[in-house]
Order: structure tokens, then sequence, then C-alpha cells
């Protein structure tokens, strides 16, 4: 993967097929419900609404 | 070269205020010590598998110290301690890696990217950022996108409020 200067570096919001929303770069993830605000620069949330961890993948859609 | 602020050269970092873990997957020989002694830190079911809030930096420096291999090891985010760390600190990466003791993470972007999980609800992203899905490619600019948490769209991967009919909640 090519990289270029950091101004240009953004964030990235993948939905996986079949899996996890996948996002990196500079995130502020808030979690309203558990009252949490995180800085991370990587993280897989869950899309299918199975995950025993939410808001994060857990792999349970492979079941 | 730098990759990506989580990816280096042969594996991932992870940080926190005071200390910064590496990750060499190919180094792993499956000893197990991490996720046996520290399983709210090393996670293998988990994405990131590494989340070093789960326990405190004395206690996750202990338990990296307990990989076999260069695996995993660890530096201060502080550079005058690394100079000063003793022989018994093994996967400090002085003696693991060496060549991590120069590495440092890309400066933090102005514009960091809002993610809100809402309650029972989807996910709101806000912000600058590009969002790849099922084949496309758009580059959102102060852009906002609301995506289904619950499974139950009919137009995934976007909500739809779904979740209200289907009485979604988080545990």
């Amino acid at each position: 993967m090519e990289r270029k200067n950091d101004e240009n570096s953004t964030a990235i919001v993948e939905v996986i097929d079949n899996g996890p929303l996948k996002i990196t770069g500079q995130i502020v993830l808030k979690d309203l419900k558990k009252d949490i605000t995180d800085t991370v620069t990587e993280v897989y949330l869950c899309r299918c609404g199975r995950s025993c961890n939410k808001p994060y993948c857990d792999d349970s859609h492979r079941n | 070269m730098e990759r990506g602020k989580n990816s280096f050269s042969g594996g991932r970092r992870y940080r926190k205020d005071d200390i910064t873990v590496y990750w060499k997957p190919e180094a792993c020989v499956h000893a197990s010590y991490c996720y046996r002694e520290l399983i709210e830190v090393f996670d293998p079911g988990r994405r990131p598998w590494v989340d070093l809030n789960g326990a405190s930096t004395e206690r996750i420096i202990e338990v990296v110290n307990m990989c076999p291999t260069e695996a995993l090891s660890w530096k201060w985010n502080d550079e005058g301690k690394n100079k000063e760390v003793s022989a018994d600190q093994t996967n400090h990466v002085l003696f693991r890696r060496p060549e991590l003791l120069k590495e440092t993470e890309p400066p933090w972007q102005e514009n960091p990217v809002s993610v809100k999980i809402m309650k029972d609800g989807p996910i709101v992203i806000k912000g600058d950022f590009t969002f790849n899905y099922s084949g496309n490619k758009k580059e959102m600019k102060q852009g906002i996108i609301s995506l289904c948490r619950c499974g139950a769209s009919n137009q995934m991967p976007f909500c739809d409020g779904m979740h209200r009919k289907i009485g979604f909640e988080d545990e």
C-alpha cells in the first residue's frame, strides 16, 4: 500500500462483506450507552447484532 | 516505513499514555502466556486483539516480559526512560528488537473522525474519511453516515430504522 505524506493520510471506513465495519485512522469513538469515549487508531465494529462484546466484533457473524 | 498508524514494518503497535507494545505475528510460537495471564489485554478472539486499557502498565509489562519470543515487546513512550531499563525487563525493545527504539508514531491529525455508537441504534460517523462499501469508494468531506448495527436493515450497510422494529438492544 502506498502512503503519501501525513497531510494526505485520512481515516478509512470499510464495510467488510459479511463481516464487521473496519475503521482505521484517527478516531474518537463514543459509546453513548456505556458512556465511553476513546481515541483509537483501529477498530472493528459489529454489524450483525450478534456480538457478545458490542460494539466490537467478536466474530459471532461466522456462526 | 510507515504504513498506517497501527502498522509498522513487521507487525503492529499498540499505544497507551506511557508505553507502546509491539506485536510481530510471524515470531509468535503460541506459547500462550499472554492470554493465559492477561486475557483482559491479550484476547485472541477480539479485534483488535490487544487492548492496553485492560490492565495497569506494570502488569502489562510483566506479562509482555513472559513472551518467550520477540513476538511481543514494549518500550516507554518517554525516550529517556528507555535508556535506563534493567536486564530483567527481558522483552523491552532494547533486548528484543532494538531497531524499534527509533520508531516513532506519526503526528496526530487535527481532525479525528467521530464515531458514535448510538444507544440501541446505528453507528454514526462524521468527518473526513474514505468510505468503502460493496465495491464503492467515496471520499467524504465533513460527511455523515449512519450504518446498521442490528443486522436487520433492508438498506445495508446503512441504517433504515429497523433496529426499533426488532427491538435491538446493546447488552
